[in-house]
């Protein structure tokens, strides 16, 4: 009693928690989140362990949110990027891993441009494996500090209405947001060019929307995507103007919104295509709340899943 | 089912709160200002025996000492030894702990491991003017150079058994029983 059913070495996807896992998950984060408020911003829990992350794509928030909430951990930690392993001399990631794993390493953060490609560690070495994004497919810690900030500012997440905006097709973010939503019974709503928001996704039970004043009058909660111009390129959109004027959220669409309505986005903002700056940083934003939650978020799933290890 | 021995019944348990919360008024009453003295509760057993012995320090003294609740599960030893951690309890410390004469309150004294724990966490939130330690049983079995203030039984029980305290919704619930470690 009193002890609780986290038996996960890994946090790979949304989708393989159940709803109750989720839960414990933003609320051992709510503790966490109030430890970056004291003098001292630091806790012993991950004393001893080794953490590497190990970017093969590319990433600065993400990783300096794992890094430091490796640090507020007492974690040790080395960072490694894909252009300084030894991925470029043509090492197969599992022999790259393995030699992580070799030198004792505790824990893996990884973000690789290969969708499954953490999965695939997982299973092939002993250390915790935490998934940071990848390819198009998940990105659980961005997903759940999401899901934390909406909790935290509205109470709750069953019975809201969520509308996620912008490039759905490539966005390991809206994948990894859906899945939490629905599991901890929010409604969702994917909005956008039907070329990047494919009614496909209505069998997972969402509602797909291409008129942008539908998709967010009755939201309780809105979230943009970046919309990412080799997008424009490969012929998804005729202009970037064009996406900016039909789904882009500005002043004029603004006025659609509920006054309490949430201003979501997973960042770096492409500020005047997706959203406007006088909405970036309007009442409605919590944008720069979610980057405060994700380091909490993190320290959080970091927290739980050392805990796991060695048995 | 593992079996389960009841040790101390509501009434002796009352009778040992008010003798460690005379013993705290003893030290403290007089001497040191009611806002700079205040109960920290370790979770979960901690927490509802503070709140039982600032009851019966207002009975005694007619002041009433300010609460806090503390989780030490990020402070812990041994995590990843353990089959499962711990669910963190919120810590609510609502008072500065700088120049505060603090006492920490747990069910259980054993090894000493969570009150190490305890000192580490409480001494992050800043520089208390002294720390006492209150407990309700002191059960032997210590691993670490720690002893209580204040101690409300000595038990005397088998060293792989584990001693547990139980308080329920009402003043008037509470017992404390004994168990087969491996089994509980």
């Amino acid at each position: 009693m009193g002890d609780i059913a986290w038996h996960r070495k890994d946090l790979l996807s949304i989708y393989d928690l159940e709803s109750e896992e989720i839960s414990l998950i933003l609320d051992t984060a709510e503790e966490f989140k109030k430890v970056s408020e004291r003098n001292v911003k630091k806790v012993p829990a991950l004393r001893g362990k080794t953490v590497v992350n190990f970017f093969v794509e590319p990433s600065t928030r993400t990783r300096m949110s794992f890094e430091l909430a490796e640090h507020r951990l007492s974690a040790d930690i080395v960072n490694i990027a894909a252009d300084s392993s030894s991925l470029r001399k043509g090492e197969t990631l599992l022999d790259t891993v393995r030699n992580i794993e070799a030198l004792q390493i505790d824990l893996i953060v990884i973000r690789h441009s290969a969708p499954g490609a953490p999965m695939l560690i997982a299973k092939n070495i002993s250390c915790g494996v935490l998934n940071a994004g990848d390819g198009a497919h998940a990105h659980p810690t961005q997903a759940l500090l999401d899901l934390f900030t909406i909790r935290e500012k509205k109470g709750r997440l069953r019975g809201l209405k969520v509308t996620i905006i912008g490039d759905i097709l490539h966005s390991r973010v809206a994948r990894s947001n859906i899945w939490g939503l629905l599991k901890l019974g929010a409604e969702v709503t994917l909005a956008g060019p039907s070329t990047l928001v494919p009614r496909d996704f209505e069998k997972i039970g969402v509602r797909v929307c291409h008129d942008l004043r539908s998709a967010i009058e009755d939201a309780d909660v809105v979230n943009l995507l970046r919309i990412q111009h080799e997008r424009q390129r490969a012929g998804f959109f005729p202009s970037v103007n064009e996406y900016a004027r039909f789904f882009g959220l500005n002043e004029t669409t603004e006025k659609y919104l509920k006054p309490d309505a949430l201003v979501m986005h997973p960042g770096p903002i492409n500020r005047g295509v997706e959203l406007a700056s006088t909405v970036a940083d309007g009442p409605r934003s919590v944008i720069l709340e979610q980057v405060t939650n994700g380091l909490a978020v993190r320290m959080a799933v970091l927290f739980l899943v050392a805990g796991c290890m060695n048995k | 089912m593992p079996e389960k021995v009841k040790l101390c019944n509501n009434f002796e348990i009352k009778a040992a709160i008010n003798e460690i919360a005379h013993s705290i008024v003893a030290e403290f009453h007089g001497k040191t200002p009611a806002k700079e003295f205040a109960l920290i509760g370790i979770h979960r057993q901690g927490v509802p025996l503070a709140q039982r012995l600032i009851s019966s320090i207002e009975q005694h003294s007619g002041k009433c000492p300010e609460l806090a609740q503390l989780d030490i599960s990020m402070y812990r030893d041994d995590i990843g030894m353990r089959n499962s951690l711990p669910i963190i309890h919120e810590t609510n410390i609502p008072f500065d702990v700088n120049d505060m004469a603090v006492i920490l309150v747990d069910d259980v004294l054993s090894s000493g491991r969570t009150i190490r724990a305890a000192l580490d966490a409480i001494t992050d939130y800043g520089r208390p003017k002294l720390i006492r330690l209150a407990v309700l049983v002191d059960r032997g079995n210590r691993e670490f150079p720690i002893r209580a203030d204040y101690a409300g039984i000595d038990l005397t029980v088998a060293q792989d058994s584990k001693v547990m305290v139980e308080f329920g919704q009402s003043e008037n619930d509470s017992s404390i029983y004994v168990t087969d470690w491996d089994k509980a």
